[in-house]
């Protein structure tokens, strides 16, 4: 029998609910892909039709919750806010949207978005990277930077990033504002020195 | 004036530059610890290498510094005082930003164990507070959604994105009640009551040196006094609820206004309440007042802080200009709870109302008896000369009290007997005492301060009598 583009479709969302909730109330490691298909309501090896592993689910949960932060940090960003504040903005506006899911996206971000993983096959994690330089690319131009960021900075820039989502995976501090005052720290750090060309 | 850093970092003695670190090398740091797979590090030792390590070593430096002053000459200070590498803290405080106010914070506060800090470091700290720099507002709407659940322009009817005053480790905001009412909306920097807890649990183990000295245990326990009460202004849920404790002891014909405290919008990070017009002591001497207006402020302070003591059985030790607002119809505005201690203990209740009527009546023995109590005193030889600096001090406390008629607040020789009293304490190694002596100490200090810079001519006795009546010492 044909399934329909729409049923697909449907299915891969019901699929990403269900693992965000399992990953959450029964641990990432302690979930198996049997597990996420009958919460589905499919069959055990059809889910491997949607998802390869259950790293790719973690992948696309936070590619998804990303692009909806970017959608979000439009509308919240101010016309007069300065290029400092318009980046913690963005950033802490992705760590929002990605609040449901911190109790298991450490390890993704890590395999998937860490420094040293550029330039592989990694299709989700290649199109996270891309559209967040491009957006940080926009705020530098908003500003009037308008030559594009070099690969150093963009590399330095990723850097300080990734380390901030780390950081905030594993804080352990109320409401993790020591995220917050790290975010700070190191968007502050990357436009002094950027701006020092 | 405001100092320039720049200004006060060419003014400092050279160091290496080799020895300068740049502040980017805490989130450096902090990126190798993320990024090597660890769990974020919650002992005290492993945070500093993170958030708070820059302002620990700092901070920690200084109070070294201060604590090692107790036992030496000046000259021998001075020298300790370029080890610490002054300049190459201030170049790392300068680009630190808000996070600043925890290193200030704990420096302020170390420097009140003697009350008598080398003058130019403290006024250095003082001059920076100020200076700090505030939060952007992107991170203060992220804070505020995380403590109030939603962002600021949506909670209130209107909210001033530029803070009108800074606050103990925090900044205030002027806003707007959808009910209408003008509020202040103190909200404190993320992170940083952890981070000064952390500078502190690193302080003990920096004073071992120290250990093998008599006073090592009082030390400790001034030390550990301090860690409290600094733990004390980082507690905003706290302060809001030593705020509507003492808003509850005064009344309209006091003239004493304490803002009222909103809870649905304050949690432990923020404190709503509601706003006052008024002036700072700066702004208000700028005006050059009349010697009626100053006399008339200085009772009310008076009032205000017998009531808090004799009625509340608690005090503000922190007392500072800001804490305080002159208003424009006369009344006085008392803010900032941040640093109030309670007197719980009734053994410790009774024996200050012991203190107070042996140093109002001015008998020498019943004032030896209770001051040694007081200080932790013995009859040995080596406790005589604390006992009579002690004695003196309180007496001078309370001379404007015992006095007959209008005392000069604004008489030189009184502030700085007072002061010398307490670095000649220091010099003779007179430290022992209850540990809330160093927050009274704070107290008397701020107070006389306020007092002198007011250049109140007042008598305050018929307040204190009146206001003592409450509590039920005999004799009073």
């Amino acid at each position: 029998m044909r399934v329909s583009a729409k049923t697909k479709e449907a299915t891969r969302q019901k699929v990403l609910q269900v693992s965000q909730d399992l990953f959450n109330s029964e641990g990432f490691r302690e979930t198996t892909s049997r597990d996420l298909a009958k919460a589905a309501g499919i069959a055990a090896g059809t889910i491997f039709n949607y998802f390869p592993t259950k790293e790719a689910i973690v992948l696309q949960l936070v590619c998804d919750a990303l692009e909806n932060a970017e959608a979000t940090f439009n509308r919240r960003v101010r016309p007069e806010s300065t290029l400092e504040e318009d980046l913690f903005l963005y950033v802490s506006t992705g760590l929002r949207q990605l609040q449901p899911m911190r109790g298991f996206v450490g390890p993704a971000f890590e395999t998937h978005l860490g420094p040293a993983c550029g330039g592989d096959a990694n299709e989700l994690g290649d199109r996270i990277r891309t559209s967040h330089v491009e957006m940080v690319s926009g705020l530098l131009s908003k500003h009037g930077h308008d030559e594009p960021p070099t690969a150093v900075h963009l590399q330095m820039y990723w850097l300080l990033y990734t380390g901030v989502l780390a950081f905030w995976a594993k804080d352990q501090s109320r409401k993790q504002e020591d995220t917050l005052a790290l975010l700070d720290q190191s968007i502050k750090m990357f436009v002094n020195w950027y701006l020092a060309g | 004036m405001a100092v320039n850093v720049a200004e006060l970092i060419d003014a400092l003695p050279e160091v290496d530059q080799d020895e300068a670190t740049p502040s980017g090398g805490v989130v450096t740091e902090a990126l190798a610890t993320i990024l090597s797979d660890r769990p974020v590090p919650t002992g005290s030792m492993r945070r500093l290498s993170l958030l708070g390590g820059l302002q620990a070593k700092i901070a920690v430096a200084y109070g070294f510094h201060w604590l090692r002053g107790w036992f030496q000459d000046a000259d021998q200070r001075e020298r300790d005082l370029k080890e610490t590498h002054f300049k190459t803290a201030l170049k790392m405080l300068d680009s630190m930003g808000y996070l600043r106010g925890a290193v200030m914070k704990v420096g302020q506060t170390l420097a009140n164990f003697p009350d008598v800090a080398p003058d130019g470091l403290v006024q250095t700290l003082d001059k920076l507070h100020f200076q700090a720099q505030p939060m952007h507002f992107s991170l203060l709407r992220e804070t505020v959604i995380n403590e109030l659940g939603d962002e600021p322009h949506n909670l209130f009817a209107e909210f001033d994105e530029t803070a009108f005053a800074a606050a103990s480790l925090g900044q205030v905001h002027r806003a707007r009640l959808k009910t209408g009412q003008q509020v202040a909306v103190k909200i404190q920097y993320p992170g940083i009551a952890r981070t000064i807890r952390s500078d502190f649990r690193n302080l003990v183990p920096l004073l071992l040196p120290s250990r093998l000295t008599g006073d090592w245990q009082n030390l400790k326990d001034q030390v550990e006094f301090a860690r409290r009460g600094i733990e004390m202004e980082t507690d905003y849920t706290r302060e809001a609820e030593t705020q509507m404790r003492v808003r509850r002891l005064f009344f309209e014909e006091d003239g004493i206004v304490v803002p009222q405290v909103y809870p649905e919008f304050s949690t432990d990070r923020i404190i709503t309440m509601d706003y006052l017009e008024g002036d700072h002591l700066d702004a208000l001497l700028a005006k050059n007042p009349s010697q009626d207006e100053r006399n008339d402020y200085a009772l009310k302070l008076t009032r205000a802080g017998s009531r808090m003591v004799y009625h509340g059985r608690m005090n503000n030790v922190d007392v500072h200009a800001g804490n305080y607002l002159f208003m424009p119809d006369g009344r006085l505005g008392l803010i900032d709870f941040g640093c109030v201690i309670r007197i719980e203990s009734d053994a410790m209740w009774e024996l200050y109302g012991r203190l107070h009527r042996a140093m109002m009546t001015g008998e020498d023995s019943s004032i030896r008896e209770v001051m040694m109590e007081w200080q932790q005193l013995t009859d040995s030889p080596s406790d005589a000369e604390h006992l009579r600096l002690s004695t003196e001090f309180g007496k001078l406390v309370w001379k404007p009290y015992y006095s007959p008629g209008p005392f000069d607040y604004g008489d030189r020789e009184y502030l700085q007997r007072g002061i010398d009293l307490m670095a000649e304490h220091m010099k003779n190694r007179c430290t022992r005492s209850h540990p809330t002596n160093l927050m009274q100490a704070r107290w008397h200090v701020g107070w006389w301060m306020m007092f002198y810079r007011l250049g109140a001519i007042i008598d305050p006795a018929p307040i204190v009598n009146e206001e003592t009546t409450v509590t039920g010492w005999e004799g009073c």
